[in-house]
């Protein structure tokens, strides 16, 4: 069992570990080690269009993240008051949200902002007093209405879960005794359901950041990374890439490490 | 959706789910709408949409069988093949590992995730290519070994890509089981190969059948693994369907694909539902 | 049809004395005389390659950065780096593997691309789905129409509106790896043979409709260009027949054939002269039955969002003393007399690169029909999701 079990962490890391291995390679190409070198850290930093994609990924992943995170808390707690079948409405249309595959929504959404703008650009010039009309795009704003889709329904789904298991009594138990709904939901509430807020947030941080084939038909002319590394594929792939993944990496590992760090002041019994 | 707008508290619910409805609306409701009427109409003779009511974009779907059927089984064996690898591995962690290092080996299965998909995928294809796997093989006397490119190449990257997807759900479900069962079942004198089958298991069943549902599901959009692994030769439903809006720039059998895709995805997810009640005998099933 | 690259190579005393008398009569410019006689390169030296075809004065601000989009390994990446340092404006470079998912990004809109390479027969549809600017050649001064070889350069040009300057021109051949693979192969007749038999899985086909459709059609006797059913029906067939043997279907083919995992491809000009040149057991060969010859132009998208930027770049590759090094760099055969004349005489002599007259009579241009054919794109389709 155990030669099983440490078998597939070594097929887990084995690519992971190439991936850093080549980041130190020395020559230009990323399938040849031809001796240890930095300098492609060095590239990679000071290539403008990796860092742009590097840039437009953390901004989008965050933002969608965060819209999704208020959103989908909202709905959660807002669907708790519904009618059922209302209620019911909604949870299918969450769950249709998380079930359609990545790259239906990428090609719908594309398809149909595609009839939009061009419906809309020639309104938006016909109505514009000025000169230059502003003219809508593929572009952040697409990307990250995407992915905070699949992301909102993640966190309503998450908290959704969590407020079920909190029960009603204790909301009631304050509010008998005489706290507002508001006080209620800031002393009782919040505290309950933030750590699955914070899940579902970092859930949808990962996903947006990880996410190609929605960013890949959505993004019109922004480059995410993932597009920025699948384009590299064909362009031929250089350590640059090795370096940027194995940077994120370990900017993750550190979040990780300070998060368990931070609990473990907040719960010195552990 | 018929809210009572005319109390406070109708309002704040209202307000509490608008933006949501209002996302939901936009970029999902909408974009289906658009994409069942583009699977209606017809190609542009230069590529594109162009109106028509016409379901000649469906008739022409068994021009797209193979790419089905590869999904249809790929989808499902890879996640059966995930869960084989999956299963001991969450047994292990669960029941087994000591807890000193219990967290750091469930943290283990889960770091791969924050290093891109894509540049894992890209690993792989230098691990199965000519230079890697092939070459140590030629090395003790197995020549022109070729997996890059093939069946097997795809099925060993949706392994490697879903496998922390089975892991975790398997590994929660066993997690929770209550070890006095497993010590209850030793004491009644069951063997410990009757207790998995009898105890263990079938306690274990709501996690495995949520992982297997969510990789199946998530495997039947799958792109880009059979594109990266599969040379462009073995082509899933979402390569198809991306193909056609890139290549042949054939919108309208390009949505009625999306259509089909969407239908059948809903009706795997109906069949697990519906497995899921009978073995499991509950009907709340967590599919996230 | 030839008025080739043969014609301008070395020049005789004859012509320089021609072209010294028009240059005197004012008909020629000083740039077209010293790129015809060769002295451009001459003189660029001395001049540190910057006075002689400089780029002019930027009048528009050129931004920070730009975006086009090209084909695998078809530029130096030296190029670029040279741009940026002249004019600080950083070059994106976006690679593809079809004309079809070029004119796919352009029709779905957004594409940020403010120069691209299309082929030949793309040319007419961009303009009739106006995706495409025509050229304000005032801003490409260093393109000069009468250095070029019209058969190349024809399709750039639509309703006597220039839309599109050449880039460089090629043909479609097979590369093969002669050490793994015995059988001759002259035609893509053999092509389809050997696919099936000795490299069994180790053959590379693009992932483009024109070449993989085109010389299926070419190896059953059919013309490249076929849009015919029951000829399309036939190649589809033998594609389908073909598939399972195939290693893979894609139009980057030289990762592959480097590391040794593929042991034969569809292959253009500069990629064949690129491999044999890094690994000289790879060999390539026009078909005998057949194939493509292409000639690719830069062409500016509507859509561009920075055209001054992708002026300057076209400008800049226009400058004979910069496409020559893109030409030792890439390997794909100048249309460009004032190029030529500057090449070494190694690359003039590569017969990869400029092979015999001969050797080209069986090629076709791609028609403008097979880009937009609903019949060839489902046959491509249904063959890669076969």
């Amino acid at each position: 069992m155990r030669a099983f079990i440490s078998a597939v962490y070594l097929f887990l890391y084995a690519p992971i570990a190439l991936v850093v291995l080549f980041s130190f390679n020395a020559g230009r190409n990323a399938s040849e080690f031809t001796g240890f070198s930095t300098m492609w850290y060095g590239k990679a930093l000071g290539n403008t269009f990796l860092v742009a994609a590097l840039q437009n990924s953390l901004i989008i992943a965050l933002t969608s993240a965060t819209l999704a995170a208020i959103f989908g808390t909202m709905a959660a707690l807002g669907m708790e008051r519904l009618r059922p079948r209302s209620r019911a409405v909604l949870d299918g249309l969450f769950a249709a949200a998380i079930v359609v595959p990545g790259v239906v929504i990428g090609i719908a959404t594309l398809v149909a902002l595609v009839e939009v703008f061009s419906f809309m650009n020639p309104v938006l010039a016909s109505v514009w007093p000025g000169e230059n009309p502003p003219q809508l795009g593929l572009g952040y704003g697409s990307i990250i209405a995407a992915h905070g889709l699949f992301s909102m329904a993640l966190v309503t789904m998450i908290v959704k879960a969590r407020i079920a298991s909190l029960g009603r009594d204790i909301v009631e138990a304050s509010s008998d005794l005489y706290a507002t709904p508001l006080t209620t939901f800031r002393l009782v509430v919040l505290p309950q359901i933030l750590p699955s807020v914070l899940a579902g947030f970092l859930l949808s941080f990962t996903f947006s950041f990880d996410d190609f084939i929605i960013a890949f038909f959505v993004a019109g002319s922004k480059t995410t990374l993932p597009i920025y590394v699948f384009a590299s594929i064909r362009r031929g792939v250089t350590p640059e890439i090795n370096a940027v993944a194995t940077l994120v990496l370990v900017a993750s590992l550190m979040m990780i490490l300070i998060a368990r760090i931070l609990m473990r002041e907040k719960k010195p019994t552990n | 959706m018929a809210l009572a707008l005319n109390t406070k508290r109708g309002m704040v619910t209202a307000a509490l789910v608008a933006p949501a409805v209002a996302w939901l609306f936009i970029f999902l409701v909408l974009p289906f709408i658009a994409m069942l009427v583009f699977s209606v109409g017809e190609r542009a003779p230069e590529g594109g949409y162009q109106p028509a009511f016409t379901f000649a974009q469906f008739a022409n779907l068994p021009a797209r069988s193979a790419a089905f059927w590869n999904t249809l089984v790929l989808a499902p064996v890879g996640s059966l093949v995930c869960l084989v690898v999956a299963y001991p591995v969450a047994y292990y962690l669960a029941v087994r590992a000591s807890p000193r290092y219990r967290l750091l080996l469930v943290s283990l299965v889960v770091v791969p995730f924050w290093t891109s998909l894509l540049v894992r995928t890209y690993a792989w294809m230098y691990l199965l290519g000519s230079r890697g796997i092939p070459h140590l093989l030629d090395m003790i006397g197995f020549e022109d070994v070729r997996i890059l490119n093939t069946p097997g190449a795809v099925l060993l990257g949706i392994v490697y890509g879903y496998l922390p997807l089975m892991i975790m759900p398997i590994y929660v479900s066993l997690e929770k089981l209550d070890r006095r069962l497993l010590e209850a079942s030793a004491d009644l004198g069951a063997k410990p190969v009757s207790t998995f089958f009898s105890v263990t298991l079938p306690l274990s069943l709501p996690g495995v059948m949520t992982g297997l549902a969510l990789v199946t599901i998530l495997l039947l959009g799958e792109y880009l693994i059979p594109q990266l692994l599969g040379g462009g030769k073995v082509f899933f439903i979402g390569n198809a369907l991306v193909d056609l809006f890139l290549q042949s720039r054939n919108w309208p059998f390009g949505s009625a694909i999306a259509v089909t895709l969407v239908v059948v995805v809903v009706f795997v997810l109906l069949i697990a539902m519906r497995i899921a009640w009978k073995i499991a005998g509950t009907r709340q099933v967590d599919l996230v | 049809m030839s008025k080739s690259y043969k014609e301008n190579a070395p020049i005789s005393v004859e012509q320089l004395t021609n072209e010294l008398m028009r240059l005197k009569r004012g008909s020629v410019t000083r740039r077209h005389f010293l790129g015809v006689t060769g002295l451009g390169l001459a003189s660029a030296v001395l001049a540190h390659e910057t006075s002689l075809f400089s780029t002019p004065a930027f009048a528009e601000d050129l931004g920070k950065q730009m975006s086009i989009a090209t084909w695998p390994n078809y530029h130096d990446p030296a190029t670029f780096e040279a741009f940026t340092a002249a004019t600080g404006v950083a070059v994106e470079v976006n690679v593809f593997g079809s004309n079809e998912e070029m004119l796919a990004k352009l029709q779905a809109g957004g594409t940020g691309w403010d120069l691209f390479v299309p082929t030949n027969y793309t040319i007419s549809t961009y303009v009739k789905l106006g995706l495409i600017d025509p050229l304000d050649m005032a801003k490409v001064p260093n393109y000069n129409a009468s250095t070029e070889t019209a058969r190349f350069t024809a399709e750039g040009v639509v309703d006597g509106t220039t839309y599109a300057v050449p880039k460089n021109w090629g043909t479609t051949g097979i590369a093969l790896n002669s050490t793994k693979i015995k059988t001759p192969v002259t035609s893509w007749k053999d092509f389809f043979q050997v696919a099936q038999g000795e490299a069994d899985g180790r053959v590379m086909v693009h992932d483009y409709q024109l070449t993989t459709i085109g010389n299926a059609l070419v190896s059953l006797g059919y013309s490249f260009n076929s849009v015919k059913p029951e000829e399309l029906a036939k190649a589809e067939e033998l594609l389908i027949k073909v598939k399972p043997h195939l290693y893979a279907i894609n139009s980057d083919y030289q990762p592959g054939m480097r590391a040794g995992d593929a042991w034969m491809t569809m292959c253009w000009t500069n990629d064949g002269a690129q491999l044999n040149r890094d690994v000289p057991e790879i060999k390539f060969v026009l078909g005998k039955d057949g194939g493509e010859i292409w000639s690719d132009f830069y062409a500016i998208p509507k859509s561009a969002a920075n055209k001054p930027a992708g002026y300057a770049l076209l400008n800049y590759l226009m400058d004979p003393a910069n496409a020559v090094k893109e030409h030792i760099a890439n390997g794909a055969p100048t249309t460009d007399s004032r190029v030529l004349s500057l090449l070494p005489k190694e690359v003039t002599s590569n017969t990869i690169v400029y092979p015999p007259e001969a050797e080209l009579t069986p090629l076709e241009f791609g028609a403008a029909v097979t880009l937009t054919d609903p019949a060839r794109a489902e046959v491509m389709a249904r063959f890669k999701s076969a």
